[in-house]
């Protein structure tokens, strides 16, 4: 089934989370604890695989001080989140935050598998 | 080294001045100089090059080369100023396809001067450095490093508004040493073909530029469908046996014109991926022989047939990377 993802017009980054408003009216509301937890990159992806290795991530990373990210636009697909402290590798394609927002799983059940290194 | 301006004392020691730095130190500091002299030189080289494209695959025999001196010559006939780095250290092709087979590079005041091929494209290939071509580069990782660290921060590129990157098969060394040293990369562009196994080395690929913080600029189907056309009598209709058990049924027109594609891999698989992954696909590249014919004579297919479907092919691809390092690509997002 394809679907079909609406705009992201703005994102407003706040204290502990951003909002985001999509051309379709809808707002949502992402925690960056739960976008950081969901970072696709390859080397906090297999983290999630595993339920244990998952829940170390999120202590990890609910045990970093709270900050606003920069922000970067990729081509024309994607927002790339960076942070003083933590992982910013991940490429966060609009799907995924759509997916975040829509409070679904971004990867989809899918495991990671570790193709690179 | 001549021109190195470090000297070395010893602290508390009154004629530190006169007996110097032994022979070792001296080497050190030579190396640690000409280290920030080269990281110097790249950061000025990422500043003159407006566009840094690199060009992979996670598998071998997808064209690469192909697909990257393409993209460098599509570009250039469109007027820009173009470069091709040639970072295949063990199989360096691009100079054979440019046209610059046998050239060696020209060396001034410790800069490496790059060689010029058809369209003005600049080219820097190990291929320039090797006694014959029939002599394999085996080279361990720091070697290979530093040989790639030179050709970055060595060579006079002058302004360019387009570097393209021509790296060798696979997620190793070579694009990790790049996108650390180059600042301000663009993106990747992934080369595959239709069939399963290159397919899944590209999902590799894509991943892979997560991981060094490259986003793919997207994927390029090549070897996507190769054309048959000839006459017949007009309107005649007739089939063709397909790959895949399929039959092709195409009538010629009233002229007795027919042409067909045939999907010889498979069809559609590059553009799956990249929906798969939620990256931009670029565009499929037809099946040319023409290419190799092109690629052994040293005259690439789009200097040889400007107006031709391949050329057409690869604007279009130009057209969609450009599309996508167009300024404004976050399509009017607010980020407060």
């Amino acid at each position: 089934m394809t679907e079909t993802l609406p705009t992201l017009n703005k994102l407003e980054r706040r204290k502990q989370d951003m909002e985001l408003t999509y051309d379709d009216g809808t707002t949502y509301t992402v925690a960056y604890d739960d976008l950081r937890h969901a970072c696709p990159c390859a080397k906090c992806s297999p983290m999630r695989n595993d339920d244990d290795a998952s829940r170390t991530l999120r202590r990890q990373i609910e045990a970093l001080p709270a900050e606003k990210p920069h922000i970067r636009t990729v081509g024309k697909y994607a927002l790339g989140f960076e942070w003083q402290q933590g992982c910013s590798s991940g490429i966060y394609r609009f799907e995924r935050i759509h997916d975040l927002a829509l409070r679904r799983d971004p990867d989809r059940g899918r495991p990671y598998v570790h193709g690179a290194w | 080294m001549a021109d190195s301006p470090v000297t070395i004392t010893t602290p508390g020691s009154d004629d530190a001045a006169s007996a110097g730095p032994s022979p070792q130190e001296q080497k050190q500091m030579e190396q640690a100089y000409a280290q920030m002299k080269r990281k110097m030189s790249m950061e000025e080289i990422g500043r003159n090059i407006k566009h840094k494209i690199m060009v992979l695959s996670g598998k071998g025999g997808v064209g690469k080369s192909t697909v990257s001196t393409g993209l460098a010559l599509s570009l250039a006939q469109q007027g820009y100023a173009v470069g091709i780095l040639d970072i295949d250290i063990t199989g360096p092709n691009v100079p054979k396809m440019m046209g610059l087979d046998g050239r060696r590079l020209h060396v001034e005041n410790k800069r490496i001067h790059p060689a010029q091929g058809h369209l003005g494209v600049k080219v820097i290939s190990m291929a320039f450095l090797l006694e014959d071509e029939d002599t394999p580069v085996v080279w361990r990782g720091p070697i290979k490093l530093g040989a790639i660290q030179q050709f970055i921060g060595d060579v006079e590129w002058g302004e360019l508004d387009y570097l393209v990157i021509d790296f060798p098969p696979g997620t190793s060394d070579e694009p990790l040493t790049v996108a650390q040293s180059l600042p301000d990369i663009d993106g990747m562009v992934i080369v595959t073909t239709p069939q399963q196994v290159a397919l899944l080395d590209s999902r590799k690929s894509i991943t892979f530029s997560e991981s060094l913080k490259v986003p793919v600029i997207g994927v390029v189907e090549n070897m996507s469908g190769f054309t048959v056309s000839g006459t017949a009598s007009p309107g005649s209709e007739f089939s063709v046996a397909a790959p895949g058990g399929k039959t092709i049924t195409t009538s010629a027109d009233g002229e007795g014109n027919f042409s067909f594609t045939l999907d010889i891999f498979k069809e559609g698989g590059g553009k799956s991926t990249a929906e798969e992954f939620g990256v931009p696909f670029l565009g499929a590249l037809p099946f040319d022989p023409g290419f190799v014919r092109g690629g052994d004579d040293g005259v690439h297919r789009i200097v040889s047939e400007p107006d031709g479907p391949s050329a057409v092919a690869f604007s279009k691809v130009v057209a969609a990377i450009l599309d996508q390092l167009s300024d404004g690509s976050d399509g009017g997002l607010e980020i407060i």
